[in-house]
């Protein structure tokens, strides 16, 4: 990656308290599936920068695609345009200070996405269509090469370079009465596997098209496996030990640091040493990153923060966990790294048997709880009903409703199979007190 | 006054011409190419701190080649022409492989150049007088000890797009959005909700001199402070009366998507082979139209070269028809609507809406409460999802209140509405004069994002609700 004219751009930018050049650069490849048919190939090619200033209480900040040659001039002048128009401000905190990471980067580059061809990618969607045992509507499979260097007036000059590999894949039944399966893939590697995707989306759909509607009104445990968990612990935990939520008082966690927040049984790390999507060395404004405890036995530890919250935890990123393209247009702002919820001794199978009253959810229809609040009323897609430790029927078209925040007190059991969902690792876990409705 | 330089959309429209060329050179049936330069501009303030100031700008050009019923994408960054024939080979590589024959695209050949049809073009305004407007926003909002936080924020978006394709279509157009919103949250020590309010548009910057931001924000700060008092909502299946931003979020996601051509071309959707079908009680008709002036979602052209258009999804009750790009437009026999839309240069064209709207009854507002012995008044929502193989959805509301004969007695907390959404839109037996739009945006799936409106009057059926504890 030539990042020589962020070179020349911090230098001319010399003048000013305080200022900061990030450039990136991906080349992405999807291919995408319609009705089990290989529809459309991209390649992609995508880099830009962004320049922040700061001048004594005013700052100024502007992005770019590198479209030509005079883009780094035309962000350089948008960012100094955008500087004399911003009104003073007392509590600019400054971009970091150089400081010396760990030695050793994370395993994040798949030489193997490197040299990908369209060839390449079209057998591999031939590999889940040909596993999958029922009609693929939609799906698509993008792997991407990321690099991005950041650089500061502070003499902060670091890089990054990471693979990633992400696919989304549905599934269809060709009944009366469809049903429809969700898979996905997370991760850096290739190590995707076609066969075990196709049987899972094959599994998933098959089941969501024997689904029944749910009628009634009662109080369960649920049990959610990795693909519905994750985005409900981001949306809710996530937010809650943001350093931003916590700064702006609205983060129901801010008063909550070496107190009890959730059951015993809950460790949380965020672990950017080991392979995922977002692990580093810096962040992406220049922080060392490291292992950090988020909730130890249920206590809560420590936040997360970037640099506009001050005292850097290392947790400032422009960079996403599923998508290479645009990271020089996006703002720092606080993101797990890798959020590890640490595995329990259970199998998923164990889970179901030793639960009296319960609803194993398959399928929301989108896995969300409100980030201000933890509350969630969640339509079930696909969820097995679980009476004395069996499962005896399969539903939909209900709501599930609880408050995640409250939830995480109440945790029953914890399942010894992690899965990388984007930013976080999560296994199956179990939660009491949560409510089903019906028609 | 601020100018930044930008690569306009004319500079590429000789090197998009040589590139299609190109692709049909190396053996497309079909190709087009589109530039888009999109400069955006951001202002927020948090509590009366300047939280985000800032400028953007991308540029890049998307080229398609068809080939046996397949696309092939190449996209650039790059404005150079090297990069721009490079990406045009790539495109035509990547749709290569065994396909249909059968598949011939139907473009409409058009020629026009137009610009952004706004009254103050937000190039004009001074970027001092949009930093005013996001912090006016703001302190409009300190009116209680209560409000937490308290955020203003404005942006404007200036896309200029250029297209040409292989049948000899050259357009170039502008589209102008611009926004602002105010948020509030509130706090009473146990408790902590949101409300937000705010204006968005396709029209200039005259949509914020327009708006009155002191009310706008005070009007935010009062609500969320009211909605402290809330209770949980009842669950079960209730009468509903949902407003016209939640009106619109069933439209968009109970009928919308399951609307959307390539579901219908997969047989993904409930709605395949419903034309003639009644889906609704005859009080419903819906609509999807991208040509509605000054709305969110409205755009002149769809990111294949359609000219928008009106389709009218159900008449009186009865299901009429689909959205359409030119593919699924291809394989239905079908004339394209113009719903071919890409987020943007670097991501996928496919049928997506634009404003999607439920039209008018003939009852008041008051009158349809007053009418209403038990049920419950949404008030804003929060996000929704479709469910288009299922026929069902999902919908969340900000808050909304509890109706008990004729009357409305207490707020209730946030809430999500479900069922199944032809038995939902055949209890609908009453709907209010006005139409409202509200802009966002749309994920079809789980991502591609674009920009459209959804919308209806207060509208009254059956629906399951559950309210989160």
């Amino acid at each position: 990656m030539n990042s020589g004219f962020a070179e020349d751009v911090l230098r001319r930018l010399s003048g000013y308290g305080q200022s900061e050049v990030y450039v990136s650069e991906a080349v992405v490849h999807t291919v995408y599936i319609d009705n089990s048919r290989i529809s459309n190939i991209e390649t992609k090619k995508d880099s830009g920068m962004m320049v922040r200033i700061m001048d004594g209480r005013r700052q100024g900040k502007a992005s770019v695609s590198l479209a030509r040659d005079s883009a780094p001039d035309e962000c350089l002048r948008m960012a100094e345009s955008v500087l004399r128009y911003s009104p003073e401000e007392d509590d600019l905190k400054g971009f970091v200070h150089p400081a010396k990471g760990r030695s050793g980067s994370p395993d994040v580059w798949d030489r193997r996405v490197e040299d990908i061809t369209p060839e390449d990618l079209r057998e591999l969607a031939k590999a889940v269509i040909d596993s999958c045992g029922v009609q693929i509507p939609r799906a698509q499979i993008r792997v991407s090469t990321n690099e991005g260097v950041t650089m500061n007036s502070n003499g902060v000059d670091v890089s990054h370079r990471s693979t990633l590999v992400y696919g989304h894949f549905t599934s269809m039944t060709v009944k009366d009465h469809p049903g429809e399966g969700m898979e996905t893939y997370h991760g850096t590697h290739l190590d995707l596997d076609p066969a075990a995707i196709g049987a899972s989306l094959t599994r998933k759909a098959e089941n969501a098209a024997v689904c029944t509607e749910f009628k009634g009104h009662e109080e369960l445990t649920m049990i959610l496996p990795p693909s519905e968990l994750g985005d409900m612990i981001t949306s809710s935990v996530g937010e809650a030990v943001n350093g931003e939520n916590v700064m702006y008082g609205r983060s129901h966690w801010k008063d909550s640091v070496g107190s009890q927040v959730a059951s015993g049984c809950l460790d949380i790390v965020d672990d950017p040493t080991v392979r995922a999507p977002l692990s580093c060395v810096y962040d992406d404004e220049g922080m060392p990153t490291e292992r950090r405890p988020i909730i130890e036995k249920g206590v809560l530890r420590s936040f997360m923060r970037d640099s506009f919250c001050g005292d850097s935890t290392g947790n400032g990123m422009r960079r996403s966990s599923v998508e290479a393209q645009g990271a020089y247009e996006r703002t720092p702002i606080i993101k797990p790294l890798n959020m590890v919820v640490a595995p329990g001794r259970y199998d998923p199978e164990e889970i179901i048997r030793q639960t009296d009253r319960g609803i194993l959810v398959e399928k929301f229809a989108w896995p969300e709880a409100d980030g201000l609040t933890g509350r969630f009323g969640l339509n079930v897609r696909c969820g097995h009903i679980i009476r004395n430790g069996e499962i005896v029927g399969t539903v939909n078209n209900a709501l599930l409703m609880g408050n995640m925040l409250e939830a995480v007190n109440r945790i029953e059991m914890i399942g010894n199979d992690p899965k990388h969902m984007g930013v976080i690792s999560v296994p199956t876990m179990s939660f009491s007190g949560t409510e089903l409705v019906g028609n | 006054m601020m100018q930044a330089v930008m690569v306009k959309a004319e500079d590429v429209q000789d090197l998009m011409g040589a590139a299609v060329d190109r692709m049909q050179e190396l053996g497309a049936e079909f190709s087009d190419a589109r530039s888009q330069t999109i400069r955006v501009k951001g202002v927020s303030s948090v509590n009366g701190g300047l939280r985000q100031l800032v400028e953007k700008s991308t540029g890049g050009v998307c080229l398609r080649a068809w080939n046996q019923g397949r696309w092939g994408y190449g996209t650039a960054t790059s404005f150079s022409k090297q990069d721009i024939m490079k990406a045009a080979e790539e495109a035509v590589r990547n749709a290569a492989g065994d396909g249909r024959t059968d598949l011939i695209l139907e473009p409409v050949r058009v020629k026009d150049h137009r610009k952004a049809d706004v009254k103050i073009h937000p190039d004009s305004v001074d970027l001092d007088e949009k930093i005013q407007a996001a912090r006016d926003l703001d302190r409009a909002q300190a009116i209680d000890d209560r409000i937490l936080n308290r955020i203003g924020s404005y942006s404007e978006e200036v896309k200029d797009v250029c297209m040409v394709n292989s049948i000899g279509s050259d357009i170039t157009w502008q589209e102008v959005r611009t926004l602002c919103r105010a948020m509030s949250v509130a706090a009473d020590g146990q408790r902590m909700e949101r409300y937000y309010d705010g204006p968005d548009s396709t029209l200039g910057f005259e949509v914020v001199r327009d708006a009155d931001i002191e009310e706008i924000g005070r009007i935010t700060a009062k609500e969320a402070i009211a909605t402290l008092s809330a209770d949980r909502a009842p669950s079960g299946n209730f009468t509903v009366i949902s407003d016209p931003m939640v009106s619109g979020l069933l439209a968009h996601e109970a009928m919308g998507h399951a609307s959307e051509g390539d579901e219908i071309t997969k047989r993904r959707s409930f709605l395949t082979d419903a034309v003639g079908r009644k889906v609704a009680s005859e009080v419903i008709s819906m609509y999807d139209d991208g040509t509605v002036r000054g709305a969110h979602g409205s755009i002149p052209y769809d990111d294949e070269g359609t000219p928008s258009s009106c389709t009218t999804i159900i008449k009186d009750g009865v299901y009429q028809g689909y959205m359409h790009s030119l593919e699924t437009a291809s394989v239905l026999g079908c004339a394209p609507t113009g719903n071919g839309r890409a987020e943007n240069f670097g991501k996928r064209t496919w049928v997506r809406m634009t404003n999607t709207f439920f039209g008018p009854g003939d009852w008041d507002r008051e009158e349809l409460i007053a009418d209403t012995k038990d049920g419950i008044l949404c008030d804003k929502m929060i996000n929704g999802m479709e469910d288009p193989v299922g026929g069902c959805f999902e919908a969340k509301c900000l808050r909304g209140y509890l109706i008990r004969n004729g009357e409305i007695v207490k707020p209730l907390q946030s809430f999500t509405l479900t069922g199944r959404s032809v038995d939902i839109l055949s209890s609908a037996d009453a709907l209010t004069k006005e139409v409202i739009l509200d802009g966002g945006m749309c994920g079809k799936g789980i991502e591609d994002w674009v920009r459209v409106s959804s919308g209806g009057p207060y509208m009254r059926a059956r629906m399951i609700v559950g309210g989160g504890q």
